[in-house]
């Protein structure tokens, strides 16, 4: 089924969908919070410089998660004080979000996927996120840093990336793989990471955001602030997409929180659950 | 009305994937809300949810038995949670979520408020799909 098309939705039917999760994201904000005591919380640290390794390059060690997932895990009223917080340190706001420019063909398949709502997802099945989107799951990653070598430790997926900053080629060799190949340069105090070798099996953020082995991602890593990364993506792929797309986060910094064990095969019992829905599509399927 | 659809276009733009795990609006049903109340019999403390029992005793006396998902344990331990500690057999709790849509007393759970009053966050909010 994965890959099939069965039919397109009409835009009054997308109309309707949008508006009903937009409801939906506004009906589920807490009024209260119901978290803990955000174990993550930077201190008040917007003097600090920001941090360099020995050879004066921008040093990006820590432990780092998405800004756009803080809500799961500290809930509105901390996210609201970090808003608050990059306002009066006078951080631009990041652009809006850009929404991704299909070909019609590609653009069916992931309507199809939206009208599956999302069951297809290669997360609910553990497989590794490629990238971008492994960097905006709500779980951290950690940077390791040395002079010509980052190194990306997910806990999500136990997903590692070891990355030569010295600006070298991909190797000739490598295998299509959920994340890539990436090498990196320096633009100035910004490290640019090229991907490319990627599989098919990774969706390039939500839901049925296919894309070819033509993928080439570049991402722009900027330590804006102590506190923060500003993480700029630029999308390119001419097989399904009409234009490159952008993508743009901000990584706050953890410096309370330690990478944890996730195995995330554990005890899937989505596996078991969806193989009984994809028995009764109609259960699940977008009317 | 345009500022929701603006927002759901966003996340039907796949630019707000914070889904946990996996896409919740296939296995729940954001439209069926769930709030009952019971004894929790058991705990299963395990990736890529946690799991736990609960017993609630409906209007005509029976006992029916909830189950619920919830989040990952590390995102639970960073919002406060300890294994064995905040949610153990024998508690009386109120958990509010969404009921699956293939099975009638599984549910997944957003908020658990326990005896004292207390609330904590046991899962995400319902997904449509679109994350």
């Amino acid at each position: 089924m994965r890959g099939q098309v069965r039919r397109g939705l009409s835009w009054s039917a997308m109309w309707r969908i949008a508006t009903v999760i937009g409801l939906s994201v506004i009906a589920v904000t807490p009024s209260v919070s119901l978290h803990g005591q955000g174990a993550g919380r930077p201190a008040s640290s917007a003097a600090k410089p920001t941090p360099r390794t020995p050879d004066g390059k921008p040093d990006f060690s820590g432990v780092w998660i998405a800004n756009s997932t803080i809500r799961l895990l500290e809930g509105e009223q901390q996210v609201e004080a970090m808003r608050q917080a990059d306002l009066a340190a006078g951080r631009p706001p990041l652009p809006p979000p850009e929404p991704l420019s299909y070909k019609p063909e590609y653009e069916k398949v992931r309507q199809e996927y939206l009208a599956r709502r999302g069951i297809d997802d290669p997360m609910a099945r553990c497989l590794i996120s490629g990238v971008p989107r492994i960097s905006v799951r709500p779980l951290p990653f950690q940077i390791v840093q040395t002079p010509g070598l980052v190194v990306f430790l997910y806990e999500v997926h136990h997903a590692f990336r070891i990355i030569p900053t010295d600006g070298r080629p991909h190797p000739e060799d490598f295998e299509p793989s959920y994340l890539g190949d990436s090498t990196a340069r320096w633009d100035g105090n910004t490290l640019v990471v090229d991907i490319v070798g990627f599989n098919t099996r990774t969706w390039l953020a939500g839901v049925g955001t296919v894309h070819s082995e033509q993928l080439h991602v570049t991402e722009r890593y900027t330590r804006d602030s102590y506190d923060t990364i500003r993480y700029d993506v630029l999308v390119e792929d001419p097989e399904v997409l009409t234009k490159p797309w952008n993508m743009h986060e901000l990584f706050r910094l953890r410096p309370n929180e330690r990478i944890r064990e996730y195995e995330c095969i554990e005890n899937n019992e989505d596996l078991l659950r969806i193989e009984k829905l994809l028995q009764n599509e109609s259960v699940f399927r977008i009317k | 009305m345009t500022k929701m659809f603006a927002v759901g276009l966003a996340i039907l733009a796949g630019v707000a994937g914070v889904s946990a795990h996996h896409s919740f609006a296939a296995e729940y049903d954001s439209n069926k809300p769930v709030n009952v109340s019971g004894t929790v019999m058991n705990v299963e403390w395990t990736n890529p949810h946690i799991h736990f029992w609960v017993d609630v005793k409906s209007a005509d006396g029976a006992i029916v038995h909830w189950r619920f998902e919830g989040y990952p344990p590390n995102m639970l331990v960073r919002q406060g949670w300890k294994k064995d500690a905040t949610l153990k057999p024998g508690d009386t709790i109120t958990v509010t979520g969404w009921q699956a849509r293939l099975e009638p007393t599984l549910g997944a759970a957003r908020e658990i408020t326990f005896a004292d009053g207390r609330k904590m966050a046991a899962g995400p909010p319902a997904g449509t799909g679109g994350q």
